[in-house]
């Protein structure tokens, strides 16, 4: 096979699948076997138990109306049958099986929960993990763009921001959480004010470069023998023109912004994805974790699909 | 019907210590196509830059139609070799661009929505109407991805003369396309300026008046009515490229066969007086169009 040879598309769903296929096979058998080992620690409990009932029982033959040998008789059976039923109900919280994921996770959080009755955890979190996302990223996203463009088009305002953003860029924004925490407090606007402050620089600086590097200069020039104002320039054709480029820069930073929001919501956060995370963690009961990890990974995906789409929708001229 | 839409006035421009264009002095009438030829490195893009606006010259004056030269304006239009098109429009609105730019405003389109759609049925109508000028009708809904080369600069040129600017300057606009659509548009050339000639007749201001830089002297015979050298090799040739050659070039129609034998004596006599660097006689018996009208 030759390097960078295509293969049909068949293939590549075969091969694709298979991965997936071998992966949930593989977690499947990790998990059971985890649990069977739980089950069998679980069931060594019982064969001392069946010997003292036995013993019992063979005492209980010879003297039938001992009272006391009547109770602790029953008092055995019935230690019996709970660590039998502690066998059936042995799971490692650690390593879920599916079974386990889709009683202690997916039912748990969609049936009713919490103190009260109507709060269902699914719906909670995703409302507050959502809402704080798409918030942040609106007013980071107009923020960026509008900063972006000016510098592209200016260049007294690019030599202004440019030290200073490229600086800040560079500064995690995990480590910045504090700075917000601080200054904001730990509120819904603390969220949106991290997200837009987590994505700006780099975005912005982004925006700056397309602008700078995707107009050709002919084209500016020509705007104007066209009877072009400045305005007009701006939205008209440099806009236009970096657009689908726009599109995909947001999506390289839905990434980062989830990541900064999840910390966050770990951190301090009484609702959202990142609390729940962190409350099931301190149980270390990992079946919702799982099943939210699951969910998380689908919603980037389609957000990710959203994005491509509406690009190819506004930018018909921009080939893949 | 000599009205004079260019002028330059003692135009010189230099980078630093190096010197490029010196003592430019020249007139363009209205209707006339005149093409710009001249060795490499001479500083044609310069000048046209400086015709342009985009880089006003350090010394001396350039007016379009008599206003002072400072900046990109509608006046001077222009059909770049590359990057002609918005990749983001399709053909037809490529053209109707600049209508759009220059009668309405970016407040104006926000405001009054309806009105806007009006205009834009008629500019989109205009912007059809050039593009068959154009011989491109059927391209319309094209995006310059989906378009040859020649096409683009076809649509180009169409985006340009809608503007009806006193001049439109061509910079070495065929020279990345082949020899069969480099005829093809050089007829279209030809055909606009047929259009002039019966202005000129019915008395009425010739529509294009046309500026072509180009690098073949062929093309350059062929499709002008007047050509200019521009050098470097001449008496005080260190000071910067001046016009050194001025001369009426003959008229054909579109479709005329090319006169090979007129072009070979124009262009030995090019030859001698532009791109020739021993040649550096006193240039005055070539810069002699307007000498020769009268």
């Amino acid at each position: 096979m030759l390097v960078g040879q295509p293969i049909p598309l068949s293939q590549r769903i075969l091969l694709g699948a298979t991965c997936i296929l071998l992966l949930i096979g593989a977690y499947t058998i990790w998990s059971e076997t985890l649990s069977y080992r739980k089950r069998e620690e679980v069931a060594k409990k019982l064969p001392p138990l069946k010997s003292d009932l036995e013993t019992i029982e063979a005492q209980l033959a010879s003297t039938p109306d001992e009272s006391d040998l009547v109770q602790a008789k029953q008092d055995l059976q019935d230690r019996i049958s709970r660590v039998e039923r502690d066998v059936l109900a042995a799971k490692d919280r650690r390593v879920p099986t599916w079974k386990t994921l889709y009683t202690d996770g997916l039912l748990r959080v969609t049936e009713g929960q919490g103190l009260k009755k109507n709060e269902y955890w699914l719906w909670e979190d995703s409302k507050a993990t959502a809402s704080r996302l798409i918030s942040g990223m609106l007013a980071g996203v107009v923020l960026s763009l509008g900063l972006g463009i000016l510098m592209g088009a200016y260049s007294p305002i690019e030599a202004f921001f440019l030290p200073t953003l490229s600086f800040l860029a560079k500064i995690p924004p995990t480590a910045m959480l504090v700075v917000f925490f601080i200054l904001v407090g730990v509120g819904e606007d603390m969220y949106v004010t991290m997200i837009v402050f987590g994505m700006l620089p780099t975005l912005a600086i982004a925006v700056f470069q397309s602008a700078k590097k995707d107009v050709p200069e002919s084209l500016i020039y020509k705007a104007y023998t066209l009877g072009g104002s400045d305005a007009e320039l701006i939205w008209n054709v440099i806009f236009k023109q970096i657009l689908p480029r726009m599109i995909d820069a947001i999506r390289l930073q839905l990434g980062p912004a989830m990541v900064l929001l999840v910390a966050a919501e770990w951190m301090v956060a009484g609702e959202g994805f990142g609390y729940r995370l962190r409350l099931f963690y301190q149980r270390t009961d990992m079946s919702v974790p799982y099943l939210y990890l699951m969910i998380l990974g689908v919603a980037g995906l389609t957000m990710d699909y959203m994005l491509i789409f509406f690009r190819r929708y506004l930018c018909p001229w921009f080939g893949e | 019907m000599n009205e004079i839409v260019l002028e330059c006035r003692d135009v010189g421009h230099w980078f630093g210590s190096n010197r490029v264009l010196n003592g430019i002095n020249l007139q363009v009438a209205a209707g006339q196509i005149v093409a710009l030829v001249g060795p490499s490195g001479c500083g044609k893009s310069t000048l046209l830059r400086a015709i342009l606006g985009t880089h006003p010259p350090k010394q001396g004056d350039i007016l379009a139609n008599g206003r002072k030269v400072t900046r990109p304006n509608r006046d001077v239009g222009i059909v770049y070799q590359n990057y002609s098109l918005y990749d983001f429009l399709t053909a037809r609105d490529n053209v109707a661009f600049g209508l759009m730019l220059d009668e309405t405003s970016l407040l104006t389109r926000c405001l009054k929505p309806f009105e806007y759609r009006k205009l834009r049925g008629v500019h989109r109508e205009k912007a059809i109407a050039y593009l068959e000028k154009v011989g491109l009708a059927k391209a319309a809904h094209l995006f310059p991805a989906e378009m040859s080369g020649g096409m683009r600069q076809r649509v180009a040129i169409a985006q340009a003369l809608i503007m009806e600017p006193q001049i439109l300057l061509l910079d070495e606009p065929f020279g990345a396309l082949d020899e069969a659509t480099r005829e093809e548009l050089q007829m279209m050339l030809l055909r606009l300026y047929q259009e002039n000639r019966e202005a000129k007749q019915a008395g009425v201001k010739p529509p294009y008046t046309i500026l072509i830089v180009t690098h073949e002297l062929n093309e350059a015979i062929y499709v002008s009515d007047r050509v200019l050298g521009l050098s470097q090799y001449h008496e005080g040739g260190e000071q910067g490229a001046t016009i050194v050659y001025d001369k009426a070039a003959p008229v054909f129609n579109p479709g005329d066969a090319r006169n090979f034998e007129e072009f070979e004596r124009q262009k030995n006599e090019l030859r001698n007086a532009v791109f020739d660097p021993e040649q550096n006689q006193h240039h005055a018996e070539y810069v002699a169009f307007w000498k020769n009208l009268k």
